[in-house]
């Protein structure tokens, strides 16, 4: 089963840990935000393989509802 | 009683105007940074404008009342859900003992307010019951709402089922782009001409650098008149230095070519020239604006933003209501 890890806020993307075909455990963390001088970490629902990555470090102006990650 | 299951990003008690007249002291005064919102939400629940009510930042809150109550919810989207049924924004709505509201991301806007009936009834802290996050004061032991705590509330006699009208609602952009009121000042004539042509033309963009303390924007270099360059030595060596003064509240403060507006806990003092500020009337848009979005800047005069502001001030009453 496909989750998709969609952005909790909008802001701007500070660290992204993963690339595409990476394993992952639940509670690894995919990416980091940035917003309000704060990092806001995604970490991943469940186990799995990353299968794709629509986000880049340095980006600015995310929205929050926007799949940022996907595990298989 | 509010029970704090999940604290949000930074979730915090404000109420307006927060924490005024200490400025000398260096205590800001905090409050809402939409106060057009944040005002309508305390008018829907049958309290009094400036009550003391929750800011939610970005990410909202997950809450459990342990009794009856009313509520309301406005400013950002947050896409509230009360026991997993969506919460309309702008209306007062009835909650039972025992029912969770959880709050999500904000989708449009930045901000959501939630005024219960009665008001939060924190220690007041030098006049205001608001929270200076940075400062470790007011609000709950000094800081944003924590997992686990018990907010306290008032007795009120809010009814459900009321709205705000349409028409006096903040509308809060779709397209990314704010087109912000300033005034010009205190420091404009350390600018030259070429300096605040560019200041009124330029897209600004907000960084995500940016919080409750300053909004940090980001665009072109800043030009100066002659007596940026040639001033006492006490003023400082870089043309934006000038000797240490008082800022005001919105104050677009140049921190060296870096423009920064300093918003509800900037600080109150520095030595950083101030070539603009934006009132009170204007303020809102700040606190309901994302990074990544972009500011286009208009100058009306100080009799003009005053009248904005009273203009706001009758629209958060209970004549907006229907």
């Amino acid at each position: 089963m496909a989750h998709e890890v969609e952005l909790q806020t909008a802001g701007n993307m500070w660290k992204v840990l993963v690339k595409p075909g990476d394993q992952v455990q639940a509670g690894d963390t995919l990416f980091i935000m940035e917003v309000m001088k704060m990092e806001v970490p995604h970490e991943a629902p469940a186990a799995g393989t990353v299968s794709a990555v629509n986000v880049a470090e340095g980006e600015e102006g995310l929205e929050a509802g926007f799949v940022a990650v996907v595990i298989d | 009683m509010l029970e704090v299951i999940k604290p949000g990003l930074e979730t915090s008690i404000q109420d307006w105007p927060g924490r005024y007249g200490y400025l000398n002291c260096g205590y800001p005064w905090s409050g809402p940074m939409d106060s057009w919102s944040f005002r309508l939400a305390n008018v829907l629940v049958g309290n009094a404008p400036g009550d003391a009510a929750l800011e939610c930042q970005f990410i909202g809150p997950t809450l459990k009342f342990q009794r009856n109550t009313i509520i309301a919810l406005t400013g950002a989207d947050m896409q509230a859900k009360l026991d997993g049924e969506p919460v309309p924004l702008w209306q007062s709505i009835a909650v039972n003992a025992g029912q969770t509201l959880a709050m999500g991301s904000a989708r449009l806007g930045a901000r959501g307010y939630l005024a219960i009936a009665g008001g939060i009834r924190n220690e007041v802290f030098f006049g205001s019951r608001a929270t200076f996050n940075k400062g470790g004061l007011g609000g709950m032991e000094g800081h944003a709402l924590k997992a686990g705590q018990v907010v306290p509330v008032g007795e009120g006699q809010g009814r459900a089922g009321l709205k705000v009208k349409e028409a006096a609602r903040p509308v809060i952009v779709t397209d990314k782009r704010w087109q912000v009121e300033v005034v010009a000042g205190p420091n404009d004539d350390w600018i030259d001409a070429a300096g605040h042509e560019r200041f009124l033309a330029t897209d600004w963009k907000l960084s995500s650098k940016s919080d409750r303390g300053g909004f940090r924007l980001e665009g072109p270099e800043w030009t100066f008149t002659e007596r940026a360059y040639h001033k006492l030595p006490e003023h400082g060596s870089d043309p934006a230095n000038i000797v240490d003064h008082g800022y005001p509240v919105g104050a677009i403060n140049l921190a060296g070519q870096t423009p920064i507006i300093l918003v509800s806990d900037g600080p109150s003092g520095g030595g950083f020239i101030n070539p603009y500020t934006v009132p009170q009337c204007a303020f809102w848009k700040l606190g309901q604006s994302k990074p990544g979005e972009v500011y286009r800047f208009q100058v009306i005069s100080v009799t003009e933003a005053q009248q904005r502001a009273r203009d706001m001030a009758a629209r958060c009453t209970p004549d907006s209501l229907e």
